[in-house]
């Protein structure tokens, strides 16, 4: 591993944040597809804010794989497509990993394959005018994985406000997931090629690619030579490997840049997306997963189907090897917590973690000793502590004037607090102005 | 599958930081041990009595405290620590009902009555030490010298400190130069020390140490448990600070303060004038660094910032100083951290004030 900071010098913001030194060694390869699953229970609500789509199909009903099974309900809904070719069997309300109520497509395989195993079309997507790809876009249901909003929906946002820097965001900034790294490194062409018809819609004044600082020399060189052929001009950024860098506001600060709202953050993994809906004429029904951490015989990363249960692909990675102390889907600091192992894949799964107790160090929740760490990796300035205690004792209105709509909920002070205070829960409840448990 | 998950509702994040409150405890417990030990060493079973009695009052008084919280909390190590530290400050051969009860008391009323752990606004600690000495003002004050000085138990002798304070030599000597003048006691070991680091070092730098400082350092004196060790103390500071356990802005600050007003206006000793205050002396007796780095630096009860820090610290050690200078006891560094202690919730919103104002003043 070669240290691209030698050539541009690494960025990183400016204050707080949890260093992430170690990570958990991963074995690059070639990513393999999951096994289809035999039952693919598909969500129709990817994040909470997410609106539901509209159902197209019913009970009983033969299903080809890529059919349109639930339609875009407007603004802040997106199409949903059959991961697999086989018959409903149920459409019903479950409650999510992330706590909200979604309804669930449940699909049976059977059938045969129209996507898997054929050679993908390629059209010349350069002939296709905007409206073209815009529909293609929107048609296939394609999402941005890190935030679960429809992709269509924020790249109309970006054509209508002119002169922002489009982001390749390929950081990874937890000690697990490794799958936009990979991605970067297997996949350059794809990748550029989503970047391309990204900002052959929205134009944006610049193009970075964000990437870790250890990145090989290999990969970047790799990249830079499909970045010429691209005709596109992307500059090579590299970041510092210090949680929470991955967030729009912390990139804005590395980068000097006053407003956050001028960064338009996609990740590779959506890139291949929309390079895949375009070019190849697939929705969005794969997602690339990594499947990790210590309780996991061989991690890997998978490119698992929409709607197929975690323990699958759990199973497939080998299954556990310890005993798992918490199962997390997404990533180990913003994730959140599977009630079991049929918990499905949705669009922004984009990490299944078994976490052992030596990786989750809990402990019981004491009082706060008031040892001032989550002050000093508060990545936007704040005191969580005194925000935990204004939020405790009910005065919500004044701990919203300490900070508390600034709170991005990366989980910093959460992680170094020594008495295990739930302190990013409690401000997530109370940014959502719910009712406290 | 079956799932074998056990942790379901807890929240993110789902992976921590090792530090862990009672962690910190046992660790910062454990950097004692040497005090402990060395203590024991020179002065005997007397020594050992102390700690044994305190340790055994925090432990019977936190399982006390647990049963009326109705919570176990003896794990989180605080009880344990707060044993050890109240032990340190008493000094060797004092009745043993003193730690027991001062103990109890820190444990009980200051720390318990409180609400527990982080719910004190005074270090438990200080308060059981503050009780100690309001109560037993004269038996907190019987110092003996050490067995390996004295070569029996139980010689009493005052500090080095007071004994000095009550010198009234001429101005023209230092004031250890003064304290051999007077007959203070010396160990060989010092001697010995002292001389191999003339010759070796300081002759040829035309400089002389003056006998007594290596008795200061490694407990040779008369003093309290926790004064006996004084590089004990330093390592276990660069343990702590090292692992991030304590805010060090605040024993920095303090002891900064503390040696600048020393240096500059003398702690009233023979051969101190302005400007030509005997730092190392100041320093290495007292009480103070142990104070520095085990006490003031108390998270519970020590302000959270930066900027809190080390106004907090600074004011501790000045308050030292004075204390030291000007007060009738040398011992002031406790009541210094106690007086700031209780200052806390005010220096934090004076400084949220100043902040905000600054704050206003770069938006407009």
């Amino acid at each position: 591993m070669d240290r691209v900071g030698c050539m541009i010098r690494a960025r990183g913001f400016k204050r707080g944040g949890v260093p992430v030194p170690h990570r958990v060694p991963f074995k690059s390869g070639p990513i393999e597809n999951a096994f289809l699953p035999k039952n693919a229970v598909v969500m129709l609500k990817d994040t909470r804010d997410a609106v539901e789509p509209l159902p197209v199909v019913y009970v009983g009903q033969e299903v080809r794989e890529s059919q349109l099974i639930a339609k875009s309900a407007g603004r802040g809904s997106s199409n949903v497509h059959s991961p697999i070719p086989g018959i409903v069997r149920r459409i019903e309300s479950t409650r999510t990993p992330g706590g909200f109520e979604s309804r669930a497509i449940l699909i049976s395989l059977e059938g045969s394959f129209s996507v898997l195993g054929k050679r993908p079309e390629r059209y010349l997507w350069k002939s296709l005018n905007k409206a073209d790809i815009a529909h293609i876009v929107q048609e296939k249901g394609i999402v941005r994985i890190s935030t679960g909003e429809p992709l269509a929906e924020i790249l109309a946002e970006r054509v209508a406000r002119p002169g922002f820097i489009l982001v390749i965001s390929a950081l990874e900034m937890d000690p697990y997931r490794r799958t936009e790294e990979e991605l970067l490194a297997i996949r350059p062409e794809d990748i550029i090629d989503g970047c391309a018809i990204a900002a052959r819609m929205t134009l944006p004044s610049r193009i970075l690619l964000a990437v870790d600082e250890q990145i090989s020399a290999a990969t970047v060189d790799r990249l830079q030579t499909v970045i010429a052929a691209s005709e596109l001009e992307i500059a090579i950024q590299p970041f510092k490997r210090r949680f929470p860098q991955d967030l729009i506001r912390q990139m804005a600060e590395a980068l000097d840049i006053a407003d956050p709202g001028t960064l338009f953050l996609l990740e590779p993994g959506t890139l291949i997306a929309l390079h895949e809906a375009v070019v190849a004429n697939k929705p969005h029904i794969e997602q690339y997963v990594y499947v990790g951490g210590g309780a996991i015989k061989h991690p890997a990363i998978l490119k698992a189907r929409i709607g197929a249960p975690i323990g699958d692909l759990i199973e497939e990675c080998g299954g556990f090897s310890g005993h798992p102390d918490t199962i997390v889907i997404g990533g180990p600091l913003r994730g959140r917590a599977a009630a079991d192992l049929d918990v499905s894949v949705t669009r922004t799964t984009r990490a299944v973690l078994a976490l052992t107790a030596e990786e989750t160090k809990s402990a019981p929740e004491r009082g706060c000793v008031r040892c001032g760490d989550c002050l000093a990796v508060c990545p936007e300035g704040l005191d969580p502590h005194a925000i935990f205690k204004l939020l405790r004792a009910g005065r919500r209105a004044e701990a919203v004037v300490a900070g508390l709509d600034r709170c991005s909920l990366c989980g910093s002070c959460a992680y170094v607090c020594r008495s295990r205070i739930p302190l990013v829960q409690k401000f997530d409840v109370a940014k959502r102005n719910e009712e406290l448990l | 599958m079956k799932s074998t998950v056990t942790n379901l509702n807890s929240g993110p994040p789902y992976i921590h930081d090792w530090r862990t409150s009672a962690r910190a405890a046992w660790i910062c417990s454990l950097t004692l041990l040497p005090i402990v030990v060395w203590s024991s060493f020179i002065y005997g079973h007397t020594a050992v009595a102390v700690w044994g009695v305190a340790l055994a009052s925090s432990l019977i008084a936190e399982a006390i405290a647990s049963g009326l919280l109705r919570r176990w909390t003896l794990g989180d190590g605080s009880a344990v620590l707060t044993g050890l530290l109240v032990a340190a400050t008493m000094p060797p051969g004092i009745p043993l009902y003193i730690p027991a009860v001062s103990v109890a008391f820190a444990i009980l009323i200051v720390k318990t009555a409180f609400g527990g752990l982080g719910a004190n606004w005074m270090n438990p600690a200080l308060g059981g030490v503050a009780f100690a000495y309001a109560n037993w003002p004269v038996a907190m004050r019987e110092y003996v010298l050490p067995r390996l000085v004295s070569g029996v138990d139980g010689v009493s002798a005052s500090t080095p400190l007071l004994f000095a304070k009550g010198l009234t030599g001429g101005l023209d000597i230092r004031v250890m130069d003064a304290l051999r003048g007077s007959a203070y006691p010396l160990s060989d070991i010092d001697s010995m020390l002292t001389g191999l680091m003339n010759d070796q070092f300081f002759s040829r730098l035309g400089a002389r140490l003056p006998d007594g400082y290596f008795d200061l350092v490694i407990g040779l004196k008369p003093g309290t448990l926790g004064e006996s060790a004084l590089l004990a103390v330093l390592a276990g500071s660069v343990v702590l600070i090292g692992l991030r356990l304590i805010k060090p802005l605040i024993p920095m600050s303090m002891l900064f303060v503390f040696a600048v007003l020393v240096r500059v206006f003398g702690t009233g000793l023979p051969g101190e004038a302005f400007l030509t205050g005997d730092v190392l002396f100041a320093l290495s007796g007292g009480g103070i660094m142990f104070a520095a780095f085990y006490m003031a630096s108390d998270p519970v009860s020590s302000p959270l910032g930066r900027l809190n820090s080390i106004v907090y610290g600074a004011a501790i050690g000045a308050l030292s100083f004075i204390f030291r200078r000007w007060g009738s006891y040398s011992e002031g560094v406790t009541y210094a951290v106690l007086v700031m202690n209780v200052m806390v919730p005010f220096i934090e919103k004076s400084t949220l004030m100043v902040t905000r104002a600054r704050g206003k003043v770069r938006v407009a």
